[in-house]
């Protein structure tokens, strides 16, 4: 005998006729991440129609690349916190401060130049991040105090400390091998940041889908206290993740000196909410238990290449906030829908689909 | 009586000035389903949770197999083989069935890989499926978050996974509670399975037929003491409802 | 199916955004991205990058390089710029707006270092022009454009001398330092008033281009020195809040402001007299050079590597003289 659910209904009957093939196909298709990159496939094709020469252009999308590849170190970490039902606004200041004591450290080892320097720097600006990471994760894990409070917390915090280290002035000390390999090198034609982006996109991939940090990750986002239930150790998990994305957040920081030459201590005041909204447009869901690193940096390319595309257009700049904003409301109204929609069990038609299908009989 | 394989000896546990259980009693043995049931209130799920080691009590003695036991969490418990499915199911809603069962407990590979996180994904999914077809619990898709299934197949997937972990007790809180006809079948049926592999299975259940149905023995508790136990077959609704309330006084069966 | 819907929302937005931009009137033209032309005949493509937009200062900016490319003619001018003062945001627009090969390129970089390298890339195919702000190493510009800030400066604090004849305590709200422009009209009135030993400076603080954050900075100022006489504001955002603070403390009168930049708002101040004095740059007169000189470059004409503008002082009285009306920014052009 068997634990069966209700009688099957005759959709289900219809579904279950058609064949595997296709079925797979279909299920790949409907995941959130391939949906966006359609979507940005669209985006690069209007664009492209209407500026091919300008737009479509090896060197244009390697800007585009470059110009996305710090926010998607930021982004790996940010999903993984995203999908805890956590978030984080502190990362545009850690990437600061951690480039600041970088900086700070560099100028004053031996004559600020060579490897050995910037390796120094480069694990400076890492600890720095994971510093900040910890205290986010300490925080939030253990004083229970709601992500988002912690992190404008230590937003405030590490910008405000690194104004008092570098009395408002930017930093501007950094090893030209650093600047020259790091921020404008290519390795095989490709930018050394681009592939530091993708070295770390892919960890975080396998980090998500395939390691058991990224299973518990999502399973604490999905249901804590069933997790607490069966001995997973969620204080420590969440700690862990904090601190990861501290520690990216670091790294973030030392790319953004090497790229930019200068601490930047004014900008980036803004990135936490360009990349969680590269998170969000990318599929995963801002009430945790699912999502994905790629859908997350394509989320993150969407908003840029429309930024690209506008700019060579000539565009007006205010129209480029309204349709990034109007792509992120968007993005959060389908995954309400997919939310919706998994509630009621994959047998039930979506709204949407039941508003356009008005007239079919088995719905 | 051969030796119960869990045992409850005058538990006492009180929150505050509330006493919720005043020397209970409790005993189950292995390979039998023991109703536990009582009215709002009577101290069901303190008593579970005690022996399930999400709370400690305050007085009385616990004995496993014989051998006096105390847990401190439920880790505890459940490194001696007792599973627990509380009401709200404990289940990650948007993780697949599978990976809902090995929660905790994953298959790491062996050596680097397993250090580094790598889990034994196919083994998993193979002893997986293998786990819930032993126990007759059809799942439909193995693949698919188990949040989009019916309540039916997530009780289901609950009571599996315990049972799967569960080498000598399971309690079951209201298994039943928010479940159809059919689906309440299905859990019955799941529940004489895994006691005929020789679980000792303690189900709570507000639901008398049911109690009758497929327990071996049924316990009574009236504020915060065992009050009667009778033998399912001897005994019916009425006399369960007269104990629970306090109509007739405590009769204890041979 | 929901795939379908995804890919015509997403169409239908970026189409839509599309016609809005050739269709929006004002100041955004859709820019061709054909044909880099050089030389003397046909179209110029010139490309401004503000330095923060929504800001009146390179409002009126663009008003000056559009009426230099009427009057030069032949010349297309688009508009960009960062929505906040931020190098992380201002690069990747450099970077699009090189895709395009524009013949020249009129920027106020936002930060020294962070603009030197794609600046560097730009010049190699288009002329570039700095305008307010510089760069480490301007030499890969073809002209620098900016107002005389250390003159500035020093005539804020004349201006200031006039209102508060006996001397005093005066303050001073900067917005962010690291930028040259600010920086030079500190150093100016700094040494300007080190000079002078009625006047005690009571040091500068940083308001980061926030009107709230430098009302508070006024507000708590005058706790720990309620004897301020003077307060000398050095952009636009500092002397709109400075303004605020002195009338949330209740002190109009008794502390004189004096501001750099004449937005509408400051204009306002002047004219309820929460603001005293004002001292103008010629955003305009910069803007109009700027094209002058990248034209010039792109015929092959000498053109001058530093120009320095001046700047007018306008008091209350001068705000209606002829002078004064046409040294006030625009809001629009």
């Amino acid at each position: 005998m068997s634990v069966q659910t209700q009688e099957p209904t005759a959709a289900e009957v219809e579904r279950e006729a058609r064949t595997p093939v296709s079925a797979r196909v279909m299920a790949g298709l409907r995941a959130q991440a391939m949906q966006i990159v359609l979507v940005w496939l669209v985006i690069v094709i209007v664009f492209s129609a209407m500026s091919p020469d300008a737009f479509l252009d090896a060197a244009n999308f390697r800007n585009i690349a470059i110009s996305v590849s710090i926010l998607a170190v930021l982004g790996v970490g940010t999903t993984f916190i995203i999908i805890t039902g956590g978030i984080d606004l502190s990362m545009g200041s850690v990437l600061v401060f951690s480039g600041v004591v970088s900086s700070m450290v560099m100028q004053r080892l031996g004559d600020g130049q060579g490897w050995g320097v910037a390796i120094v720097g480069i694990l400076v600006a890492l600890a720095s991040g994971l510093m900040w990471g910890l205290i986010n994760g300490f925080l939030v894990a253990k004083a229970k105090v709601p992500p988002m409070i912690v992190t404008l917390g230590t937003f405030g915090a590490a910008l405000g400390l690194a104004l008092v280290l570098t009395g408002g002035i930017d930093l501007r000390a950094a090893p030209d091998v650093l600047v020259d390999s790091v921020g404008f090198g290519d390795v095989v034609g490709v930018p050394s940041l681009v592939i530091i982006a993708t070295v770390v996109v892919v960890i975080g991939i396998v980090a998500l889908h395939r390691s058991r940090f990224g299973l518990h990750t999502a399973a604490i986002g999905s249901n804590a206290e069933a997790c607490r239930r069966v001995g997973i150790n969620v204080d420590r998990q969440l700690i862990k993740v904090y601190a990861m994305a501290g520690l990216l957040a670091g790294l973030a920081g030392v790319l953004n000196l090497a790229f930019f030459r200068s601490t930047t201590i004014a900008g980036n005041s803004l990135t936490n909410l360009d990349v969680i909204a590269g998170v969000v447009i990318g599929g995963t869901s801002l009430f945790g238990g699912v999502g994905t690193v790629f859908g997350t940096v394509v989320g993150l390319l969407i908003p840029a290449t429309l930024r690209n595309g506008f700019v060579i257009l000539g565009v007006e700049p205010y129209w480029q906030q309204v349709v990034v904003g109007a792509f992120l409301i968007t993005a959060v109204y389908f995954d309400q829908v997919r939310r919706a929609a998994a509630n009621r069990g994959t047998t039930r038609r979506s709204a949407l689909s039941r508003l356009t299908h008005r007239n079919r009989k088995d719905v | 009586m051969s030796t119960p394989v869990y045992e409850a000896r005058g538990i006492v546990r009180s929150y505050g000035s509330v006493s919720a259980l005043q020397g209970a009693h409790f005993d189950v043995q292995p390979g039998e389903v023991c109703a536990l049931i009582g009215d709002n209130g009577a101290g069901k799920s303190t008593l579970v949770r005690i022996l399930s080691g999400a709370e400690q009590p305050d007085g009385g003695e616990i004995l496993f197999e014989g051998r006096p036991l105390e847990l401190s969490t439920p880790t505890d418990a459940r490194s001696r083989g007792i599973e627990t499915v509380f009401q709200d199911l404990a289940l990650a809603n948007h993780l697949d069935p599978i990976q809902n069962m090995y929660l905790g407990r994953e298959l790491m590979k062996p050596g680097v890989l397993g250090r580094l996180g790598f889990m034994e994904r196919s083994a998993m999914r193979d002893h997986g499926k293998e786990a819930f077809a032993s126990l007759g619990a059809t799942v439909r898709n193995f693949s698919g978050p188990v949040g989009g299934m019916s309540g039916g197949q997530r009780q289901a997937i609950a009571v599996a996974r315990a049972a799967a972990w569960a080498s000598k007790v399971i309690f079951l809180d209201e298994p039943t509670a928010a479940l159809g006809v059919v689906q309440t079948k299905g859990v019955l049926d799941l529940i004489r399975r895994i006691r005929d592999k020789g679980i000792a299975v303690v189900l709570i259940s507000h639901s008398m037929p049911e109690v009758l149905q497929v327990s071996d023995r049924v316990h009574v508790l009236r504020q915060g003491r065992r009050v009667a136990v009778y033998q399912a077959k001897q005994t019916n609704v009425e006399e369960l409802v007269g104990a629970m309330t306090g109509a007739l006084d405590g009769k204890e069966a041979a | 199916m929901r795939r379908t819907r995804v890919l015509t929302a997403g169409a239908a937005i970026v189409l839509a955004s599309g016609m809005a931009a050739c269709s929006s009137g004002g100041s955004a033209d859709s820019g061709s991205s054909d044909a880099a032309v050089s030389g003397g005949s046909g179209e110029i493509d010139l490309a401004f990058i503000q330095g923060v937009i929504g800001d009146n200062f390179y409002i009126s900016m663009e008003c000056g390089v559009r009426a230099a490319a009427e009057e030069l003619g032949d010349v297309k001018v688009s508009v960009q710029g960062p929505q906040k003062w931020d190098p992380s945001l201002q690069q990747p627009i450099v970077s699009s707006v090189v895709a395009t090969s524009p013949d020249a390129i009129l920027i106020a970089p936002n930060d020294v270092s962070a603009l030197q390298r794609p600046l560097e890339e730009a010049a190699k195919e288009s002329k570039v022009v700095l305008v307010d702000t510089t760069i480490e190493d301007p030499s890969i510009a073809v002209s620098e454009i900016a107002s005389d800030n250390e003159g500035g400066g020093a005539a804020a604090f004349d201006a200031i001398k006039k209102l508060v004849p006996d001397g005093g305590q005066v303050l001073v709200i900067d917005n962010q330092p690291g930028i040259s422009t600010s920086d030079a009209r500190v150093k100016g009135f700094e040494d300007a008033i080190e000079a002078d030993s009625d006047f005690e400076y009571v040091g500068v603080q940083y308001a980061q281009n926030q009107p709230a954050k430098a009302a508070d900075i006024l507000t708590s100022t005058l706790q720990k020195y309620p004897d301020l006489k003077a307060v000398f504001a050095t952009n636009i955002f500092s002397a709109e809040g400075a303004a605020t603070g002195i009338e949330q403390a209740d002190v109009a009168g008794e502390v004189q402001v004096v501001g750099f930049d004449a937005g509408p708002a400051q204009v306002d101040a002047l004219k309820d007299g929460t603001v005293q004095a004002l001292i103008a740059q010629q955003p305009y007169d910069i803007g109009y050079q700027g094209v002058e000189q990248a034209v010039a470059a792109i015929k092959g004409e000498p053109t001058e590597t530093k120009i320095q503008t001046g700047f007018s002082i306008i008091t209350p009285d001068t705000l209606d003289s002829e002078e004064g009306q046409a040294a006030l920014y625009a809001s629009e052009c």
